[in-house]
């Protein structure tokens, strides 16, 4: 263990010390609508073969859990690195409460370690899933150069709605630190994994980060990871359910 | 009291009634929707038995109810779903057998080799009064509601 940095009711822990090269990218990956985000980084820590530097727990707010991982003991959200991309991923989706001092911790160590702009990758569940073959992917950012990038690869600004969830807050917070954020959002499920969406999401989240990005195995394999992603969507439905996510389908009266 | 008091009165006895029963019926439905999700949170999503689990997700849309269940990797030909009183018996095979051990280091020797799974309806299903569509491993169930008495 290389350092551990304490930081409300959470503990946040660098297995070995390392060093971001510029420009410094984060991608943030939470248990949310379709496990978008989720399979979407669990895709890019394999293609990239990105290595596991750390990870944050807290026994108020996190369930008491260690994630066994080849033989070692990690923590329940795990960060991933590589010399300019850091990889934020977990399966666990601490409770509402916790959002406000886990949105600080991340963007503090965002800070520290010089990333320049924070990603994050969603579902936006629609009702009409079932039929749709054609996802549409939005985005939301405080950094106006990504939007030609994005517009590049077919995502849409998200012009009206609600957001509900980490990235909700994640987003006001890095408003307030006047971080450069993103968050992109591809059209899923809201109950089912969906691989199929987490490909599209890649797919942009990639160009934003100027990496390739080869999403064909998650369109091939998206049965078996249906399959296998049964019991992390499960295990997150409650939690979707108690923050209200079903707002997200609500007509805004917006001005 | 004259007859039309007496009516306006057994008027309002009566929808007072009606009120009351329809609150108990919206109560019954939210207890046993909460039920089943307690149910569906402590059952684990699979079984010794070599069977998985699938997810599925209910909505009522007033008339009727939609289910859509994944069954991702299932035999589409295999597909076998039953209607029994206010339950549906679902059970379909998989393409390919999997080995818990695949996925995980526990789980012994357990071979899955199909999807199995009841789900609970408030009401009574008339299997005439239902529709099925199958789409990329996964259906849609409509479930026409029965008209109440």
């Amino acid at each position: 263990m290389f350092r551990e940095v304490d930081f409300g009711e959470f503990r946040l822990t660098e297995y070995k010390y390392f060093r971001m090269k510029e420009p410094a990218y984060a991608l943030l990956a939470m248990p949310d609508t379709g496990l978008v985000g989720v399979i979407g980084a669990n895709h890019l820590i394999k293609v990239l073969n990105l290595e596991e530097v750390g990870g944050v727990d807290s026994y108020v707010y996190l369930p008491p859990i260690a994630v066994i991982s080849k033989k070692e003991i990690r923590l329940p959200i795990r960060i991933f690195a590589s010399d300019n991309l850091l990889v934020v991923y977990s399966e666990f989706m601490p409770p509402p409460q916790a959002f406000p001092t886990l949105s600080k911790v991340l963007l503090d160590y965002f800070e520290r370690k010089g990333v320049s702009h924070v990603l994050m990758a969603s579902g936006l569940a629609v009702q009409n899933r079932f039929e749709l073959d054609q996802l549409k992917t939005y985005y939301i950012t405080t950094k106006p150069e990504v939007e030609e990038v994005l517009k590049g690869v077919g995502a849409q600004p998200f012009e009206n709605g609600f957001l509900v969830g980490p990235y909700a807050l994640m987003l006001k917070e890095a408003l307030r630190a006047e971080m450069p954020v993103t968050l992109v959002m591809t059209e899923s499920f809201l109950e089912f994994p969906d691989p199929e969406a987490s490909a599209k999401n890649l797919e942009a989240l990639s160009k934003v980060i100027g990496i390739t990005v080869d999403v064909k195995e998650l369109i091939e394999r998206a049965e078996a990871i249906r399959m296998r992603a049964r019991d992390a969507m499960k295990a997150v439905m409650p939690s979707l359910t108690r923050m209200r996510k079903e707002y997200e389908y609500s007509m805004p009266l917006n001005i | 009291m004259s007859t039309d008091e007496f009516e306006r009165f057994w008027r309002r006895i009566k929808e007072i009634e009606r009120r009351i029963l329809e609150s108990f019926r919206e109560e019954e439905e939210r207890i046993l929707k909460e039920l089943e999700e307690i149910r569906k949170a402590l059952m684990p999503s699979w079984s010794y038995e070599g069977y998985l689990r699938p997810l599925y997700t209910m909505r009522d849309l007033g008339s009727e109810y939609v289910l859509y269940i994944d069954l991702p990797n299932a035999d589409q030909g295999s597909i076998d779903i039953k209607f029994k009183g206010n339950t549906i018996l679902i059970r379909a095979k998989l393409r390919t057998k999997h080995k818990f051990s695949e996925w995980s280091g526990q789980g012994g020797e357990t071979v899955f080799t199909e999807y199995r799974d009841v789900i609970t309806l408030p009401f009574n299903i008339d299997p005439n009064c239902v529709s099925l569509r199958q789409r990329k491993g996964m259906i849609e169930l409509r479930i026409r509601k029965p008209k109440r008495a």
